[in-house]
């Protein structure tokens, strides 16, 4: 719980998974950002506006902080399959969530799992080549946002992708099958040029096509644009190719992995890598550290026998739908917009304090938790997974962290201490 | 204050010089300690029939950081074996190749070791090494920087920055990444290739920066060796893996000038172009020239026959050998200006001429090595094997007739002409022992690790004396880390957080400005962040014990 006020310039932001350093934060009551413009940044700022006290609640009572976890801990201490979902928090809490889950077994999948699972089906079947934001500034002559405005998910994508001082001139940008409303010229002004081409039939027919043309390979009628496009990608020193998991149908690992040959055809000749967008609310540190700690990503299950990684059946949606869980502890520490899923089962929410109204029922433990980057010091991995930046508290607001309630119920399970409600 | 008597083991303390003798080992508060008969104790061990070495030290083994990680993800089936837990301390976590951190520590502990060493690690990613090794339980750890491929080094090589300043910058780097070391990785290679470079011989220029890898290592090492940083450049030579490499690997040899340097993984760059298939052992090329060049060490990288992968920053080499990755995938990623990364799953087979050399060339490298002390047993965890088989490789190198039945099983060409058949030697308990602890300790600096003499930290396995040497080394009797009971009989008993191992040099900080100048133009990331602070480093490695070494240069005034 730490939370001193950080120097100028020092505020990582943890609304994206760009997280954006470098910012000013001017602390106080309502939390203004410096030194940038970010709507994604704003809008998770305020949410913090006037903080009011945050109160845990049980069953839709208010408790103090020792209740609620005498009695989340309780709840946990009957169940015989948990899934812990959200997962919406920082390496520590990570580090604490994976020893609890162990305590009595549980799935592990965060709020953005199905997003993440083209990318990582993808890395287990095939792999994947990718660049990171340094390279892209220094080297990309070409950028080709496929299936993505980028800016969505994403709103300072362009920004950190600006040239480095002293290049010569910004490289072209491409968006390929991205619909309506991307960018144009003005919006991204380091840009010598900036197109949006149509997509050719669906999503993977237009990347089956392009990765075709790259590969030199004839086709009976070949559309012009894709055509100069993949010309450009061959003549480019440095091509990077943007996707956005998130906005594939189901089966989007095959766009993936048709990306994937493109890129290792591409670079036989010239150089070019991926930017994966996707990661945030901590979904990238939340597979990381599973997969490190582990060794396999989310969507597994830990126990006393071990590890068991299932991407397909391991998924919230599918879990609570079948009811093959019997506890929910949800995890949403950066913003109220995660809130848990509705559930006809035990929950116990570790949330950001204007998730209190939604988890009043019956049935439920809210547990009101401090947010890196605001309320609380914390680390959290990069969009491209290589970078990990420290994120720092600006303002005390007297609320636990993530990690520190995990502990604080591995040490109440430990003790048998739970035992006592769990027998009503 | 918990006092405890090993008592009547027969000891093997190379950095002691003892070899053997039948004495007993006092251990208080985690130190050893001179203890009298008569001294009263909380605890006492009959080591009656057992060997007693310092915990062992592994300087080279990939176990913490992002490729390690990819690896890890991209290699489910890699994970779905569940040893059992015999200890309900351990928590699941499961791997062969990239095992988790969890299993990473427990397995290491359970074979005597109790400190590694990670060896590449990237600046822009060495705050999630010290995450994945501070979540590696049991084990000590410390990590070497990669520098040599990053574009501010090139930079201000190309320009001809003075040497003072290299230094400095150097010196800044390890700082700001808490490293214990620095690695150079195919140098200038990485970033050739993100200029579209295919390849980079020791006095080829680098396309862009016009600089070559000879420039490179040297000034690393120079650097290092003024700022006065125990361990040597750690160096993964250029042309990993290419038939005829020798000559690139004893250029680099040269490079140092007579300055300390350890070449990494030395096998898989000790390759001549000899034979109908233009691919020989050059072991005894390789042995020879570094036999006579006291200020070169070696770490073996010996290949284990089985399921593996590559994880490695020399993403140059690992594209070139991406096709053959088995299972056939490949991860490759350009680094922001810093390094790179190449992961290819592989499977060494014991038909496979190449594969079968390999293991020939790292045994005689082993096997013909005059000084015990400047070779270190690794297998370049994973890249030539796991780390799991280091009993395995034990045998092998202590056990001529099971060498020899080994040979027999590989391809023909290899079981017949190899140069292994002919050599007898059989490495004693003490050679390994040095190999294993004394010179990785040595070579790190690591005055109070490696050895068993009074004041030295309680880092101890003890084994049970067995013929099989390789049963003998699998599972320790015993295992004291810092003097606490962390294993025994291969089960866990108590499961403490290691301490991080860094180095910090002394360097003139106005090289700062330059790095923040760079920063602002070319980073992704804010200068102030490029730096871990030694809070964030306790946060970061789980709370363990910082174990700073403190360097004040070497031959100049500060």
């Amino acid at each position: 719980m730490s939370a001193a006020g950080v120097q100028p310039r020092d505020w990582t932001c943890p609304f994206c998974s760009l997280l954006c350093d470098g910012l000013a934060l001017a602390p106080g009551p309502v939390l203004q950002l410096r030194g940038g413009d970010c709507a994604r940044a704003r809008a998770g700022l305020a949410a913090f506006d006037h903080p009011a006290a945050a109160v845990s609640c049980v069953d839709g009572v208010p408790r103090g902080l020792d209740a609620a976890l005498d009695a989340a801990a309780a709840r946990l201490g009957v169940a015989h399959l948990p899934l812990f979902g959200g997962l919406a928090t920082d390496v520590q809490g990570m580090r604490a969530l994976y020893r609890l889950a162990n305590v009595r077994g549980a799935i592990l999948d965060h709020a953005h799992g199905e997003a993440m699972m083209p990318a990582l089906r993808m890395l287990q079947d095939r792999g994947q080549m990718f660049t990171t934001l340094a390279e892209i500034r220094n080297r990309a002559d070409l950028i080709v946002c496929i299936g993505t405005d980028a800016r969505s998910s994403h709103p300072e994508f362009f920004r950190r992708c600006a040239p480095a001082a002293g290049r010569e001139a910004g490289g072209r940008v491409v968006f390929l099958g991205a619909g309506g409303g991307t960018p144009g010229a003005a919006e991204i002004p380091w840009a010598s040029t900036v197109d949006a081409l149509c997509a050719e039939g669906d999503i993977f027919d237009t990347v089956a096509t392009l990765a075709a043309l790259v590969d030199s390979r004839r086709l009976a009628a070949v559309p012009a644009a894709l055509a100069e496009l993949a010309d450009a990608m061959r003549a480019a020193r440095y091509c990077v190719l943007v996707w956005e998991p998130a906005r594939l149908a189901q089966h989007g690992a095959l766009v993936g992995e048709a990306l994937l040959r493109l890129l290792m055809n591409l670079n036989r000749k010239t150089r070019a890598g991926a930017f994966t967008l996707g990661g945030n609310d901590g979904a990238q540190t939340a597979n990381a550290a599973m997969s490190w700690l582990s060794g396999l990503p989310l969507r597994s299950r830990v126990g006393q026998q071990g590890v068991d990684h299932d991407p397909l059946q391991y998924a919230t949606a599918r879990l609570l739908d079948e009811r093959a869980v019997d506890l929910l502890l949800w995890v949403a520490s950066f913003t109220p917009d995660l809130p848990p899923p509705p559930a006809a089962l035990p929950r116990i929410v570790l949330g950001h304090p204007a998730l209190a109204a939604g988890c009043a029922q019956p049935g439920t433990v809210f547990i009101p938790v401090a947010t890196p980057g605001i309320n609380a010091d914390g680390h959290l991995l990069r969009a491209d997974s290589v970078v990990s930046l420290p994120l720092h508290g600006v303002r005390d607001d007297g609320l636990a962290t993530v990690a520190e309630v995990a502990q604080a119920l591995v040490a109440r399970l430990a003790s048998g201490a739970a035992a006592k409600e769990g027998a009503r | 204050m918990t006092t405890i008597r090993l008592k009547g083991g027969r000891v093997y303390d190379p950095a002691n010089g003892v070899d053997g003798e039948v004495r007993d080992i006092g251990i208080r508060d985690g130190r050893i300690v001179a203890l009298h008969a008569q001294d009263k104790v909380d605890a006492e061990y009959d080591l009656t029939g057992c060997v007693v070495m310092a915990g062992g030290i592994d300087l080279h083994t990939h176990i913490g950081g992002g490729k390690v990680n990819l690896a890890r993800m991209m290699l489910p089936e890699d994970h779905r074996l569940n040893r059992p837990r015999d200890s309900l301390l351990e928590l699941a976590s499961n791997g062969c190749c990239t095992p988790g951190t969890l299993e990473t520590g427990y397995r290491y502990a359970q074979m005597g070791y109790t400190a590694a060493f990670e060896p590449a690690m990237l600046a822009s990613n060495a705050r999630q090494a010290h995450m994945e090794m501070g979540d590696t339980p049991i084990l000590d750890h410390g990590a070497y920087v990669m520098l040599g491929n990053e574009e501010l080094f090139l930079e201000m090589l190309a320009r001809g920055e003075d040497p003072q300043r290299i230094r400095d910058y150097v010196g800044w780097a390890i700082g700001a990444s808490k490293a214990m070391g620095v690695k150079v990785v195919n140098p200038g290679g990485i970033s050739a290739f993100k200029f579209n470079q295919r390849k980079l011989d020791v006095d080829e220029d680098h396309v862009h920066w016009q600089v070559t890898p000879r420039q490179v290592v040297h000034s690393l090492a120079r650097a290092l060796s003024e700022l006065g940083v125990p361990h040597p450049l750690h160096i993964h030579a250029s042309n990993l893996g290419v038939a005829g490499n020798i000559e690139s690997t004893l250029a680099t040899i040269d490079a140092l000038e007579g300055l300390p340097g350890h070449l990494t993984h030395i096998q898989f760059h000790s390759y001549g172009r000899e034979g109908p298939k233009k691919f020989s052992s050059a072991a005894r090329q390789l042995v020879e020239r570094v036999n006579a060049a006291p200020n070169v060490s070696i770490d073996v990288g010996q290949i284990i026959f089985g399921q593996t992968v590559t994880a490695s920053g020399d993403t140059m080499r690992q594209f070139a050998n991406a096709e053959l990755g088995n299972p056939r995938k490949y991860v490759g990623g350009d680094i922001e200006c810093d390094a790179g990364c190449g992961v290819v799953p592989f499977r060494y087979r014991e038909q496979s001429y190449v594969n079968a050399l390999q293991w020939a060339i790292g045994l005689e490298i082993f096997l013909l090595m005059d000084d015990p002390w400047r070779v270190v047993l690794t297998t370049d965890h994973p890249n030539g094997g796991p780390f799991t088989s280091y009993p395995h490789l034990i045998k092998l190198l202590m056990d001529k007739r099971f060498r020899d039945e080994q040979l027999a099983r590989l391809h023909p060409d290899v079981a017949a002409m190899a140069d292994l058949r002919e050599i007898r030697r059989e490495l004693s308990l003490y050679e390994i022992a040095i190999m294993t602890r004394a010179a990785p300790a040595r070579l790190l600096g690591l005055t109070d690790r490696g050895q068993l003499g009074i004041g030295a930290a309680a880092d101890i396995a003890v084994y049970r004396e067995e013929a099989d040497r390789e049963a003998m080394f699998a599972t320790p009797e015993y295992v004291f880390k810092d003097g606490l009971l962390v294993a025994r009989k291969g089960r866990i008993e108590a499961v403490p957080v290691g301490g991080t191992h860094f180095v910090e040099a002394d360097y003139d900080p106005a090289i700062e400005k330059t790095v923040e100048a760079w920063a602002d133009r070319h980073a992704s990331i804010s200068y102030r962040h490029m730096k871990i602070g030694t809070d964030e480093l306790c946060s970061c490695s789980n709370g363990g014990a910082l174990l700073a070494c403190k360097v004040h240069g070497r031959g100049r005034p500060l």
